[in-house]
């Protein structure tokens, strides 16, 4: 138990992070060779950045538009998000192991905070699995891995959760803490080949939007060569 | 914005189909709106062929790649979609319809996919999800509200318009649109409506004569004069349909005295192009910047339509010399502009009913134009309304993206595609409703006489017609006939 529970913490955990960052870093780099290249293709090159940077925004913090458009399953959606961005970067214990994995740290959330936020989050993330099932609309738009994510994320804050606040015998806090890591370097590990990777291409979303409607110049001919189709009626 | 979904009755009244039995047997495509004859073998081959070569020329590949990574299925686009909200069937959610073109891509454009289809066997594009897309892509009406609720940022809009110009490429498409299309680009008239230039003439001078007695003061239709400041290219539709939203703008130019022309060459705005082929937007674009070149104009000047201003404004640059090409404006922009100038006055007692403004889903919803109209309004209506939602947030007349021109599917639209709107303008309880647009006038009065709403629709212009006062000096002396001013002069 304890070789694997090194292995996980150790090795696995080095490579999952090592993956997740390559992956994601390879996930904006293609978007931003795709946008470089568009922005070139296109005949019309002017951008309304404007537009594209206040709808970012709105969209990283979206309090703006809840209101009206599923206002509950919203709000659950935007507390859950503060506790899973939150709790693994900022919690004491995490921040001791980031400083022994890659030498600094950074201020801790206080203790009450975790306490509190890691209940929401898991409070949170049993609610919007119980949304997607019933909602007819979001259950019959889901794939699989709408269903298994929230399900996936849970794991490590309900093991997390038991082994810092729940009286265990030394042999059970081994295991939760084993399924803690574990269920975590999975998440790193599957992130930039899921939907997870909205983490870091959502910032990128308005500008491709925008882009993508700058056609251009001479698609007409270009397509109808391809097709074979020159000088065809319409 | 929510409603209860529509009655098994209407909704059978809506999908009711007018295409013949042997039609659709022969076409092998079960949609509802009538389709010219297309070759049937191999559909898939043919989409995929069509798909590919439009990726490589475009620039949708960088928008598709990026919403498969990251669509996280969230659903709020549902409780946006005026279709899906009448309609309650979940294959009229926005993200469904988009995931029907995102899953061929998926399948068939990326390596992933193309590897992982191959080894199971499976999800190769067929000739039921080909039916499938025909039938889902015309249930849009391309308002694009959804796109503004998606937290992920993904515009479905982008995905419909996509599918619909890959699936033109193979013969399907709307008859309405392609028949008008190929009249417009290569028939005689060279307009949608398939109007003679000497019809036009008549209609415009008839149209002179009925403003003279009217309003007492010489309002003209300048035609092909050269050098003007404003070509004028209105969607054609309004010389048959829309007489007295002309009759408004040739009066606010009347008034300030401004140069503007309609070319004979070529007066027609719509473009159906930006509905199904991005081929067909391109040559229709080409040639209202043709035209006003020949006439050495110095701006484009699009009527009061949404689409056709949508797609001069954003595709002209495009098309025809990005920075460098014509400048194009909006007929309410003009008019708004010359009014806050001070060159515009109103009669603010002749307009006392209720009225209210409809946001045309074109010019509103990227924030192009939404104030001015209100403005003008404001300035000489006692009794506005408001309809909310409005502005970017306005909700469709139910005809967008091309809907409006296929008559076949008119139940559709006045059940499905417009009840969210026929609520909206239940509520304000208005008795004129404003449209600053051809497909929006069309739709809305067709929705209004089958929902049995009391409530006219008009043009802005039409109003200003109404209310507008002419300087002095404009007007015509009485007994003396308008050819003998020059004279007196």
């Amino acid at each position: 138990m304890d070789s694997l529970l090194e292995f996980a913490r150790g090795p696995l955990f080095r490579f999952s992070i090592i993956i997740m960052i390559l992956g994601l870093a390879r996930l904006i780099a293609l978007d931003l060779y795709s946008i470089f290249r568009a922005h070139q293709k296109a005949g019309d090159k002017s951008l309304p950045w404007g537009l594209i940077i206040s709808r970012s925004i709105e969209w990283l913090f979206p309090v703006k538009r809840i209101a009206h458009n599923r206002p509950i399953y919203s709000i659950f959606s935007i507390l859950f998000h503060i506790g899973l961005l939150l709790v693994p970067l900022f919690l004491f214990a995490h921040i001791q192991l980031w400083e022994k994995g890659i030498g600094f740290s950074w201020p801790a959330l206080p203790y009450n905070w975790a306490y509190w936020l890691t209940i929401s989050t898991i409070i949170f993330a049993v609610l919007l699995i119980i949304g997607r099932i019933f909602n007819k609309s979001s259950s019959f738009i889901s794939r699989k891995q709408d269903f298994l994510w929230p399900v996936l994320l849970l794991i490590p804050f309900v093991t997390g959760f038991v082994c810092s606040h729940l009286n265990l015998s030394p042999s059970n806090y081994r295991l939760f803490m084993l399924i803690h890591i574990l269920s975590g370097d999975m998440i790193f590990l599957l992130m930039p080949f899921t939907k997870i990777a909205h983490c870091v291409l959502m910032p990128l979303s308005q500008v491709i939007c925008t882009l993508a409607w700058k056609f251009p110049a001479d698609t007409d001919d270009k397509v109808c060569t391809t097709l074979n189709k020159k000088g065809a009626a319409v | 914005m929510r409603t209860n979904p529509i009655t098994p009755e209407e909704r059978g009244k809506a999908f009711a189909t007018q295409r013949k039995p042997e039609v659709l047997k022969k076409q092998n495509l079960d949609v509802r709106y009538h389709i010219e004859d297309f070759e049937t073998n191999d559909r898939p081959g043919r989409f995929l062929e069509a798909f590919a070569a439009i990726l490589k020329h475009s620039n949708y590949k960088m928008a598709l790649d990026h919403f498969i990574r990251m669509s996280a299925k969230c659903g709020r686009c549902a409780t946006t979609c005026q279709v899906y909200q009448a309609t309650g069937d979940p294959k009229d959610i926005p993200c469904y319809r988009s995931e029907l073109l995102l899953s061929v891509y998926r399948r068939h454009f990326t390596l992933g996919g193309m590897l992982k289809g191959r080894l199971l066997g499976s999800g190769y594009l067929t000739d039921e999800k080909i039916q499938e897309m025909a039938e889902s892509f015309w249930n849009c009406t391309a308002c694009r509200r959804c796109t503004l609720e998606c937290p992920s940022g993904i515009d479905h809009a982008l995905i419909t318009h996509l599918g619909r110009y890959i699936l033109s490429e193979i013969g399907i498409a709307p008859r309405a649109l392609v028949v008008s299309t190929r009249e417009q680009l290569e028939g005689a008239t060279g307009n949608t409506s398939a109007i003679p230039v000497p019809a036009l003439i008549d209609t415009l001078e008839f149209l002179e004569e009925d403003m003279l007695e009217e309003k007492n003061v010489e309002i003209k239709f300048p035609m092909d004069v050269e050098n003007a400041d404003y070509v004028f290219i209105p969607a054609v539709s309004d010389y048959l349909m829309e007489a007295e939203t002309l009759m408004g703008i040739a009066a606010v130019f009347t008034a300030t005295g401004d140069s503007w022309t309609t070319g004979t060459g070529y007066f027609d705005g719509i473009n159906y192009g930006l509905f199904y082929s991005d081929r067909i937007l391109e040559r229709v674009v080409k040639k209202i910047d043709a035209e006003t070149k020949r006439l050495k104009g110095k701006n484009v000047l699009i009527g009061e339509c949404g689409h056709a201003s949508r797609s001069a404004k954003y595709y002209l640059p495009t098309y025809c010399g990005g920075k460098d090409a014509f400048p194009v404006i909006n007929i309410m922009e003009y008019t708004h502009k010359v009014w806050k100038e001070g060159k515009l006055k109103f009669d603010p007692n002749i307009v006392t009913e209720k009225v209210a403004y409809h946001d045309p889903c074109n010019i509103a919803r990227q924030k192009w134009i939404i104030d001015q109209p209100r403005e003008l309004l404001k300035a000489f209506c006692k009794n506005y309304v408001e309809m909310t939602p409005f502005g970017a947030d306005n909700i469709c007349c139910g005809g967008g993206g091309g809907t409006i021109s296929i008559d076949e599917i008119r139940p559709y639209r006045t059940t499905i595609g417009g009840k969210l709107k026929a609520d909206q303008i239940r509520r304000s309880g208005c008795n004129i409703l404003i449209a600053p647009c051809a497909n929006c006038k069309k739709q809305l009065r067709e929705l209004v006489e089958d929902q049995k709403i009391d409530c006219e629709v008009m043009g802005l212009h039409d109003l200003i017609y109404k209310a507008i006062i002419f300087d002095d000096s404009l007007i015509v002396k009485k007994d003396v006939q308008p050819e003998n001013i020059a004279e007196e002069k």
